[in-house]
């Protein structure tokens, strides 16, 4: 992955999720990851289109995905409602947008696509040829994965 | 249109046509100076190998067993198997070819690897009954290309168990010849290099990451020899890390880790590759990205007018980050580079036309990403850094990927396992590969 769009990604999922949780964030080291790849339970998906092609995901357990929301809407949730999975989606909606306006100011021009949640057991998820690089997050809450798989079109 | 265009075209037409109808691919091969083949679906991998672990009372065209990264395999010897001479390879690393058969997975010993073939199988033959060295059941047939005759091998016959359970009475006599031969070469001091190699090898592995294999293991051999001398008979183990730094010394390339000097890009300047409007160089293992400024420079000053794209790319995320702004310090780097400077606070840059041509990426070469053709690689002491298996899908890639008449350029001390059908140009010193 290009070198320019790490710093965005990192600094854009820092940021909103230490804003929006109001609490601390630990950065663990980044790291690339072939493509198929586990997914920890709770995936929100967002694409991306333009100079580059790739997505964001945006991948947690069902339990934190739970806190995190509950900690979002300011009220105990339970279960996985479509209340939780709307409020995941707003945050990986958040995060690739503050992202790709910190890349435009850049000079790099890309779209989103409306983001997708998917949940389940025993996933994985395959970008035929594309590395992903993986911002891992420790929040009291649980892990939080934010993996990017994008590359230019070189061919193009 | 004049006719003579017409029959060119249609010429050309056949040749695609031609190309288009290989269905048949075989790994080729030498015994006694005959060629072979045998289909690459049949064949796993190849491998340079020594240390076979003897079999007590096993056929004499066992050579042993082997262990390749933790498999246990049974290794043929085809020269012993088809009564041919058995060339003695001095270095003691035998090529070894690696099949998967049905219901097992076995190694045969050849005297050399040649390339892969791809035909058309209808072209192939039956067998003659004349050929005199190799039964004819274990021939599939016979093909000629580029004025060579190859035997193609039926390597399910040849190892199925019925073949094996032929021969006792043979297998028993030339079993006691196999174990005389043995002893024989155990008393040799050859052997004696290859276990020490063995130990040091293992241990550049441990403490810096390094993987002694085809692609390097000349350079290691003669290293050791110094590093023996040096050190002395009893005191050459390398004990730790700085042990194996100090033996990697002289491994790493002409101008690795700085900008090239003006030798370097007078040597390749004659060898780069020929390019078009639109060209692409990749340079996996970039570090901080004087390598890649370097060849980008280079192929600018060569080829203005080419629209050229540089992708480097390396795994290590800090020397990766620093390289789209690295400063130069325009005293200590050739005057060949002045033309591409600009000045900026503290040091200089390389200017826009340097640096709108290169991208660089945080990447593993593991990873197999993808990538389009290209016309360049420079992938300079990095291949040595990752496991055997990796460096040799690597380097599989890497041909895969280059236009016919690209150039690879690997470490001065690392050369590609033969297999891949390289050829070398050189120029003062310097070695290339080019994909012919």
């Amino acid at each position: 992955m290009r070198v320019e769009y790490i710093n965005p990604f990192v600094e854009a999922a820092f940021n909103i999720i230490k804003e929006v949780l109001q609490t601390e964030v630990n950065r663990d080291e980044l790291y690339l990851k072939k493509s198929t790849q586990p997914v920890l339970g709770v995936a929100a998906i967002v694409g991306l289109a333009g100079d580059v092609e790739g997505r964001v995901l945006i991948d947690m357990s069902q339990e934190t995905a739970i806190k995190v929301a509950s900690t979002m809407n300011g009220e105990e949730l339970t279960e996985m409602d479509e209340l939780v999975k709307a409020t995941i989606t707003e945050l990986a909606n958040m995060v690739t947008a503050q992202a790709v306006t910190k890349l435009h100011d850049l000079g790099f021009k890309f779209d989103l696509t409306p983001p997708a949640i998917i949940t389940g057991e025993n996933m994985q998820v395959s970008d035929i040829n594309v590395e992903a690089l993986i911002v891992p997050l420790g929040l009291p809450h649980g892990k939080v994965e934010i993996n990017v798989a994008i590359r230019e079109r070189l061919g193009a | 249109m004049s006719i003579q265009g017409l029959t060119n075209l249609s010429t050309e037409e056949q040749k695609e046509l031609e190309l288009a109808k290989i269905d048949f691919k075989m790994v080729t091969f030498t015994l006694a100076g005959k060629d072979y083949g045998i289909d690459i679906m049949k064949v796993k991998e190849i491998h340079k190998a020594q240390k076979f672990t003897f079999v007590p009372n096993s056929a004499p065209f066992v050579k042993g067993v082997y262990n390749m990264r933790g498999d246990i395999i049974s290794v043929i010897d085809l020269r012993v198997f088809f009564n041919l001479p058995v060339e003695e390879n001095e270095k003691g690393f035998e090529n070894m070819i690696i099949l998967r058969l049905e219901d097992n997975t076995i190694g045969i010993l050849v005297d050399s690897i040649e390339k892969v073939i791809g035909i058309d199988s209808s072209r192939k033959q039956p067998p003659h009954p004349l050929f005199g060295d190799i039964n004819i059941k274990y021939i599939d047939g016979v093909v000629e290309n580029d004025t060579s005759l190859y035997i193609i091998l039926d390597a399910e016959k040849i190892f199925s168990n019925e073949s094996q359970t032929d021969s006792k009475e043979e297998i028993k006599v030339a079993a006691q010849t196999a174990a005389y031969q043995e002893m024989a070469t155990a008393a040799a001091p050859e052997p004696d290099k290859h276990v020490n190699q063995g130990f040091v090898e293992e241990t550049l592995s441990t403490y810096l990451g390094f993987y002694p294999s085809p692609l390097n293991r000349d350079w290691i051999s003669k290293r050791l020899d110094s590093w023996i001398k040096q050190r002395g008979e009893n005191n050459f183990q390398l004990n730790n890390k700085e042990d194996a730094q100090e033996f990697l010394k002289g491994f790493y390339s002409n101008c690795s880790g700085q900008m090239w000097s003006d030798e370097l890009l007078n040597a390749v300047r004659p060898l780069l590759p020929r390019l078009g409007s639109t060209s692409l160089v990749w340079n996996p293992g970039c570090g901080r990205g004087y390598e890649t400024y370097s060849v980008t420079a280079l192929l600018k000053n060569t080829y203005p007018e080419t629209v050229l794209k540089v992708q480097g790319n390396d795994n290590d995320l800090i020397s990766i980050s620093s390289a789209p702004g690295l400063l130069m310090d325009p005293a200590r780097i050739s005057p060949f580079y002045k033309e591409y400077l600009v000045g900026s606070g503290g040091g200089s840059q390389f200017n826009e036309i340097i640096k709108d041509s290169i991208i660089f990426e945080y990447s593993d070469l593991g990873n197999n990403a993808s990538l389009p053709p290209v016309d360049m690689i420079v992938c300079r002491d990095t291949l040595s850094y990752l496991p055997e298996s990796t460096q040799m899908s690597v380097l599989d890639f890497m041909y895969e990927n280059l236009k016919p008449g690209g150039i690879l350029m690997l470490g001065d001390n690392e050369s590609p396992i033969n297999i891949s059908g390289w050829q070398v140009v050189e120029n003062n010193g310097q070695r290339l590969y080019k994909k012919s």
